[in-house]
């Protein structure tokens, strides 16, 4: 796993104008910041995990803003994207919110804008990442119980008793009592509720 | 038994004939004559009785009929009774008229008499009947091709028309139909150029064909229908007397043309508005990627000043940023107006005056709006130097904002001057193209030639840009007259050829 402390802000630009000058004016804020001239040099580069978000030229030769954002889709990147155009295009901008972008500026931005779009885009990444996390340490958590285990960990956060959940899976209230005290130890939850939040960031369902 | 006749003269029985008769003696004199005879040739008994027979037909034939009767007398058994000729006889005014004529001789003690029957009514049975059919015919014939017939008394103003012609014009009548009636229902915007029309062919040195197309409107329902009207002027000593001519429903034609015309237009301005659409778009973006550089450089330098936190190199590199970007976006304008002014233009000799007639003929079949085109050429105008296809679009462009300045203010009758001549001042072909609409505000007037300027909602602003660079391309030059108090005037000059 790469370094994922640094949130950076990628720069996707056929124009080197556009490139230094918006590398310039985010560097000025300490942000890191690095330039790509085209959508497929930065898929290339693009890690998974990492956090930050990029400002993405709609109109590029080759792969343009909008394929370059399901291309980053299909592979499950949630880079937040902010959206540069020459001209605003209301369709075009639709299609590239709904699929999820931060921002749709239009050339010439002002500094005020771009800086406030990367923030939300900065508190987004944040936000995706914590989520990852959560999912990462659930699963963990999760992985270590057996399939029993599992099935009574699912009935018991749907709210049925001990009793009803002996008589479902055919076993002794006993033994359920027993897996219980196994999935409380074993995923460090504290009670049920906090044991349906470990189920659910850890994709458990039935 | 007595018989009841023996009281009744000859008169009276001749009298009681339909057929006009004359009873002549040998000598050729009439000796009675019948009503219907004193009638039919204007005598009263008086001056007919003792007339000679040659005295009742016209002069070239009284020589010849001398002769004849003079044979006829020799041997008048040989004529069998009865026996019909044709004639012309000639009324004591003078009129002529086509007669059948029957001669019966008989004698009467020892003199010789003929008894002449005029079979009048035969002879008009017959004229009428032969043309009730060729009317007949006619009518078919008119009817078939869908033609009406006029004729018009110019010196009493009078109009004659047949039947055809009346429904067109909603008359149930023809008495309905008079001269004044004829011109009130046609379109007041048309009125004009048919009256031109008919002045024109009123002149005898004209080809005195007449033609025009107007639309007429029904006055029960308010429908229009368009009217194609040809005909001839007649003249008597130079005056023009009467216009015969045939008038034809075109209505689906001219709908069809309408229509046709309207859709050209309709794809040339969808075609323009794309092609000034992408270039827009091309030179939209060729500005715009410096101007957002130049933009953010500029904030970048600005924040650094604003902060005190100058870093020596980045501000620099931001200034040196602003500089070459601002240069890329005049350097992007020069190369786009060489390339605009790229293209072969072939300057050849013109004759103006052609040109203008040609840009005239080209406004009016494009389908912009119709107009009444008052020419003002100098016939002798030397040749410009030009090239052709520009200085016709720059007459065209101007045709079509005037046109649709006077439609859009509802103008019923647009009117446009085109005036062709020789500016001494500057030596050069001056042309002013004036219209009858309603002129514009001084600040429409300021801003005309800015390009992407437009008053008009489906307009793009680029006619008169165009127009004025083209005439500045042909060496000449395009203004507003700003002086002008009726309508909008342009003026535009061109070099001489020599």
């Amino acid at each position: 796993m790469t370094d994922i402390t640094d949130a950076t802000v990628f720069i996707v630009d056929d124009e080197p104008a556009i490139r230094d000058s918006l590398l310039l004016m985010i560097e000025q804020e300490n942000i890191p910041a690095i330039a790509f001239e085209s959508a497929e040099l930065f898929l290339a580069a693009c890690q998974p995990e990492q956090l930050g978000c990029a400002i993405v030229d709609v109109r590029m030769p080759g792969m343009d803003g909008l394929q370059l954002q399901n291309a980053l889709n299909d592979r499950h990147i949630q880079l937040p994207l902010i959206f540069l155009t020459g001209h605003g295009d209301i369709p075009m901008s639709v299609r590239a919110m709904k699929a999820g972008a931060i921002d749709f500026l239009t050339k010439p931005v002002t500094r005020e804008k771009l800086l406030s779009s990367i923030r939300s885009a900065f508190m987004e990444s944040g936000k995706i990442h914590t989520e990852e996390v959560n999912h990462h340490d659930a699963q963990s958590r999760l992985s270590a119980l057996t399939s029993r285990e599992k099935d009574v960990m699912l009935l018991a956060i749907q709210g049925f008793t001990n009793k009803e959940i002996a008589r479902q899976l055919d076993i002794s209230h006993r033994t359920v009592e027993i897996h219980k005290s196994k999935i409380m130890h074993k995923t460090g939850a504290i009670n049920l509720l906090d044991m349906a939040r470990i189920a659910h960031e850890g994709g458990l369902s039935c | 038994m007595t018989n009841p006749f023996q009281d009744v003269t000859s008169q009276t029985l001749f009298d009681a004939v339909l057929d006009a008769m004359l009873l002549v003696d040998e000598s050729g004199r009439v000796v009675l004559a019948n009503s219907v005879a004193r009638q039919l040739l204007g005598y009263p008994e008086e001056e007919i009785i003792g007339l000679e027979v040659e005295a009742l037909m016209p002069q070239q034939y009284r020589a010849h009929h001398r002769h004849y009767r003079e044979a006829f007398n020799k041997n008048p058994e040989k004529r069998s009774m009865g026996s019909r000729v044709a004639l012309v006889a000639q009324a004591r005014d003078g009129k002529e008229l086509e007669v059948d004529i029957g001669l019966s001789p008989f004698h009467a003690g020892k003199r010789l008499y003929t008894l002449v029957t005029f079979y009048i009514a035969d002879k008009r049975r017959q004229s009428e009947a032969s043309l009730r059919i060729s009317e007949e015919r006619l009518r078919l014939a008119k009817q078939a091709a869908g033609i009406s017939v006029f004729d018009f008394d110019s010196k009493h103003k009078t109009l004659q028309c047949d039947e055809q012609m009346c429904r067109l014009w909603g008359a149930d009548y023809i008495e309905q139909l008079n001269n004044k009636r004829f011109s009130t229902l046609i379109h007041p915007e048309d009125r004009t150029a048919r009256q031109s029309e008919l002045n024109r062919v009123s002149d005898p040195d004209s080809n005195r064909e007449y033609h025009a197309e107007y639309r007429v409107i029904n006055p029960a329902d308010n429908s229009i229908r368009w009217v194609s009207a040809v005909g001839k002027m007649h003249f008597e000593n130079g005056c023009p007397t009467r216009l015969i001519g045939i008038a034809h429903d075109i209505t689906e034609r001219k709908l069809l043309e309408n229509k046709l015309q309207r859709q050209r237009a309709e794809a040339e301005t969808l075609f323009t508005q794309q092609v000034a659409s992408q270039t827009a778009s091309a030179i939209a973006h060729e500005l715009n990627q410096p101007l957002a550089a130049i933009s953010a450089y500029s904030e970048v330098a600005l924040h650094a000043l604003e902060n005190d936190t100058i870093d020596q190199n980045s501000l620099k590199r931001a200034l040196e940023g602003c500089v070459k970007q601002a240069q890329r976006a005049g350097g992007s304008l020069h190369e786009l107006m060489a390339f605009l002014q790229k293209g072969d233009l072939i300057r050849e000799s013109l004759n103006l005056n052609e040109i203008v007639s040609e840009a005239v003929n080209i406004a009016k079949s494009n389908g912009y709006g119709k107009f009444h085109p008052v020419l003002q050429l100098e016939p002798d105008i030397p040749y410009v130097l030009g090239n052709r296809t520009q200085v016709l679009k720059i007459l065209v462009n101007l045709l079509r904002n005037s046109v649709e300045a006077m439609h859009d203010s509802g103008m019923p009758l647009s009117t446009i001057t085109i005036t062709v001549r020789t500016n001494t001042n500057i030596n050069m072909a001056h042309v002013t193209v004036q219209d009858s609409g309603p002129g514009m505000d001084p600040d429409t007037a300021r801003r005309i030639f800015e390009p992407f300027f437009s008053t008009k909602p489906s307009g793009i602003g680029m006619g008169l840009a165009i127009s004025r660079a083209l005439a500045e391309a042909n060496g000449g030059q395009l203004w507003l007259d700003p002086s002008s108090d009726s309508g909008a005037t342009f003026h535009f000059t061109l070099p001489f050829a020599s």
